[in-house]
C-alpha cells in the first residue's frame, strides 16, 4: 500500500481578481521505502506540493490520503499530530535554535509529542540519532560551534526522533560546499537502505540523481514521473571501484 | 510542551538577555515595591491611630457635655441642676444599655506627695466604673468601691507614673498615705502601666499619670458643689449605641427638669472620619502604585511584542516539529510570567529596603511593618500583570502561520 495517494490535488491562492493555480490537479503515489526528489524551478509548485506533503498548509481542491487515512480535512490540531509523530522535516537554513544544545536541538519534536511511545528514552533515542549521523561527540556543542554540514546532520537527526514515516528535505543542500553535498545526500541513501521514505525538494538536477525516482514539477503539474538508478556516492563510487 | 518546561524556557531566554529582562522587570520591581510600601506606611499610620483610638475607650464610649440652654428655654434655665451626681445614678439604674456609668469631677493639675517626694498630677472624682469607661485594669490593690462613694473616703486609686516618681523603687504602694493638695488620702489600688512607643515617646502616658478619688470625696473637699465636669458612659456594645443614646436623653431631661443644656456625644462620627481618612489613603497611594504596576505590564508586553518579532523563525521551526498553537502560546505566556513573577519577588526584597529608609523619616516610623496580605497582594499582582501583558503577544505568536514563519527572514 502506498504511504501516500494524492488524487487531484489543488492549491488556489486569491489575489484580488486573480487566481494563481500554485497546484493545478496533482495525482501521485508514493509507497513506503523509497527516496523520491522533486525536481522543479521556482514557481512550479514544488514547494507548496511539500507544504501538503508536510501538513503544513492545506488543499483547495482533491484528496490526500495519508497512510491509509483520508487527511484532505483534518484540523489545525490534527496537522501539528502528524507534522510532529509522521514527518521529520529537514530544512534549507537547517533551522535549529541557536539557544539549544545539539541534543536539545534534536529532543525538541519529543516536547511536543503526546504520545507515550515517543516520550520513552528520549534521550537514549536522541544519542542514537546523533550516532546515525556521526554526531555524538558534538551533543553539548551549541549549533553556533558547528560547520553548515554538521548543523544539517543535526537536523536530519532532529527529524528522525521521533520514528516518521516520511521525511521531508527542502532544498536540504541549498546552503553546503560540494564535499557535505554528497556526504547528506549518500545519508539520504543509506537511511533509505534502512527503510525510511524520504522526498527531496530541489531544483538541482545533480542533487535529484541521488534518488530513486524523480517528479519534475512545471506550472502546478507534474511533468514527468520516473524510476531510474541512483547515483553512488563519491565513496561508494570508489569502493564499487572498477566494476563501474 | 508542558507549564513547567515552559517556565524553564523562560528562565534561559531572560539568562540569555540578561540586561534587557532586567530593564524590562524594572517598571514591574518598582510597581510592586511601591504598592507594598504604601500599604505598610498607610498601615503602620493608622495602626498607631486605631490604638490610640482603641485605648481612649472605643467606639462604646458615650460622653455627656454640657451645652447652651437653646433660647425657647432660656425662661427655665434655672431650673435645671446641670451635670450632677444624680444624673449618674439615675442613668445606672434606669439605661440597661449602659454597661458602666462614671461620673467625673476633675480637680485640675494638683501636688500629690510621699514622704517628701511629689509631682504634679491630674486628679479626678469618679466611682469604680472609671476603670471600664477609660479602659484601666488594677495592677495590685482594689477599685473604688461603692462604700468609698457613699462614706466620701479619703482613698485613691494612682496610675503607675505616679508610683514611680513618689514612691521609692520597690516600695508597696498599697495602703500607704499620700497628701493630695495638702489632704492625706490612703493608696487602696495601683493602676497598670500602660505604654505604646511611638516617636521614642510613649503615646499612651496619660494613662498612667492619674489619681482617681472617689466623686463625693472631690465634691466635698475640693469643688464644694454637687456638679459633675464629665459624665462617661460604656456601652454593652456597639450596636445598640442608637438606643442608649436616646435613653440617656429621657433620663437625664427628667433629672434637668426638661432643659436641654446637655448633648450626648458618640465617637462614631469620629471613627467613620477616621475610617474615611485611612481609605481615601489607601486609594490614593494605592492608585499610584497601581498605575507604575500598570505601566511595567505595559513593559513587558511591548518587549514580549519585539521579543516575537525576532523569534518569528524559531515559532516556525517549533511548529514545524509539531508544536500547537496552544504549546507556542504557552511558551511565550510563561516568558512573561518569568519576567514579572521574578520582578515581582525583587520588588517584594526592595520593599523592605524602601519601608527600613522610610522608618526613618515617617512619624511613629517604628510600628510600621509590611504586612504578610500586603506581600501577597505584591505577589498576586506581579502574577497577573504577567498574565495580562503576556496575554496579547501570546496568542499573537501562537496565530503565526508556519509557512510564513519559516520563510521570515
Amino acid at each position: 500500500m502506498a504511504l501516500i495517494e494524492l488524487e487531484q490535488l489543488r492549491k488556489t491562492y486569491h489575489m484580488g481578481e486573480e487566481s494563481v493555480h500554485a497546484l493545478d490537479g496533482v495525482s501521485l503515489e508514493i509507497p513506503e521505502r523509497q527516496f523520491v526528489a522533486i525536481l522543479g524551478p521556482s514557481g512550479s509548485g514544488k514547494s507548496t506540493l511539500m507544504h501538503m506533503l508536510g501538513f503544513m498548509d492545506t488543499p483547495t481542491g482533491g484528496r490526500m490520503v495519508f497512510d491509509g487515512k483520508d487527511v484532505t480535512h483534518i484540523n489545525v490540531t490534527q496537522r501539528a499530530w502528524y507534522r510532529c509523530n509522521r514527518i521529520g522535516f529537514v530544512f534549507q537554513a537547517f533551522n535549529l535554535l541557536p539557544r539549544l544544545s545539539v541534543l536539545d536541538n534534536v529532543l525538541l519534536p519529543v516536547v511536543y509529542s503526546r504520545e507515550l511511545e515517543n516520550k520513552k528514552h528520549a534521550r537514549e533515542r536522541a544519542l542514537e540519532a546523533l550516532e546515525r549521523v556521526g554526531l555524538t561527540p558534538r551533543a553539548k556543542h551549541l549549533p553556533s560551534q558547528l560547520s553548515g554540514g554538521e548543523r544539517q546532520r543535526v537536523a536530519i537527526a532532529r527529524a528522525l526522533i521521533n520514528h516518521p514515516r516520511l521525511i521531508l528535505a527542502d532544498e536540504p543542500t541549498g546552503n553546503l560546499d560540494s564535499k557535505n553535498v554528497d556526504r547528506i545526500l549518500s545519508l539520504f541513501g543509506q537511511l533509505k537502505e534502512e527503510g525510511q521514505t524520504i522526498i527531496m525538494v530541489t531544483h538541482d538536477l545533480h542533487v535529484s540523481s541521488y534518488a530513486q525516482r524523480v517528479i519534475s514539477m512545471r506550472d502546478g503539474q507534474v511533468e514527468k514521473d520516473f524510476l531510474q538508478t541512483p547515483r553512488l556516492s563519491g565513496a561508494d563510487a570508489v569502493a564499487a571501484g572498477g566494476r563501474l | 510542551m508542558s507549564f513547567l518546561s515552559g517556565i524553564w524556557n523562560g528562565l534561559r531566554e531572560l539568562w540569555a538577555h540578561k540586561f534587557r529582562s532586567f530593564l524590562t522587570m524594572i517598571g514591574i520591581i518598582l510597581g510592586v515595591a511601591s504598592l507594598v510600601t504604601m500599604v505598610a506606611v498607610v498601615q503602620g499610620l493608622f495602626r498607631n491611630m486605631t490604638i490610640f483610638f482603641e485605648q481612649s475607650g472605643g467606639i462604646e464610649l458615650v460622653r455627656v457635655n454640657d451645652q447652651e440652654v437653646p433660647l425657647e428655654q432660656l425662661n427655665m434655665a434655672a431650673l435645671s441642676p446641670g451635670r450632677t451626681g444624680v444624673d449618674a445614678v439615675a442613668i445606672r439604674h434606669a439605661v440597661p444599655l449602659a454597661a458602666a456609668v462614671a461620673p467625673e469631677v476633675s480637680i485640675g493639675w494638683r501636688n500629690v506627695q510621699y514622704s517628701g517626694k511629689r509631682m504634679g498630677v491630674r486628679v479626678t472624682g469618679t466611682t469604680g466604673d472609671v476603670l471600664q469607661t477609660n479602659l484601666l485594669e488594677i495592677e495590685s490593690g482594689r477599685n473604688l468601691s461603692d462604700l468609698d462613694v457613699d462614706q466620701a473616703s479619703q482613698v485613691a486609686l494612682i496610675g503607675s507614673e505616679v508610683r514611680d516618681n513618689i514612691f521609692p523603687t520597690n516600695e508597696d504602694p498599697i495602703g500607704k498615705r499620700i497628701t493630695v493638695h495638702g489632704l492625706p488620702f490612703t493608696v487602696v489600688g495601683l493602676i497598670k502601666h500602660y505604654e505604646f512607643m511611638q516617636g521614642g515617646r510613649n503615646a499612651l502616658r496619660w494613662k498612667n499619670r492619674n489619681v482617681y478619688i472617689p466623686v463625693s470625696t472631690a465634691q466635698k473637699r475640693f469643688t464644694g458643689n454637687e456638679k459633675l465636669t464629665g459624665l462617661a458612659i460604656r456601652a454593652v456594645n456597639a450596636d445598640s449605641l442608637g438606643d442608649l443614646v436616646s435613653q440617656i436623653e429621657n433620663v437625664l431631661l427628667q433629672t434637668h427638669r426638661g432643659v436641654e443644656d446637655f448633648f450626648v456625644e458618640t465617637r462614631e462620627d469620629q471613627l467613620a472620619e477616621f475610617k474615611k481618612l485611612e481609605r481615601s489613603f489607601m486609594y490614593s497611594m494605592g492608585s499610584i502604585a497601581f498605575i507604575s504596576l500598570l505601566v511595567g505590564g505595559i513593559g513587558i508586553a511591548n518587549v514580549m511584542l519585539a521579543v516575537i518579532n525576532e523569534r518569528i523563525r524559531e515559532i516556525g521551526v517549533r511548529k514545524a516539529v509539531g508544536a500547537r498553537g496552544v504549546d507556542i502560546f504557552m511558551q511565550f505566556l510563561a516568558e512573561a510570567l518569568v519576567i514579572s513573577v521574578l520582578g515581582g519577588l525583587f520588588g517584594l526584597v526592595l520593599s523592605f529596603t524602601l519601608v527600613d529608609v522610610l522608618r526613618d523619616f515617617v512619624p511613629s516610623g517604628e510600628n510600621i511593618a509590611v504586612p504578610g496580605f500586603a506581600l501577597a497582594i505584591g505577589f498576586v499582582f506581579s502574577v497577573v500583570i504577567g498574565l495580562l501583558s503576556g496575554i496579547y503577544p501570546a496568542i499573537r505568536a501562537a496565530r503565526l502561520d508556519p509557512i510564513d514563519a519559516l520563510r521570515y527572514e
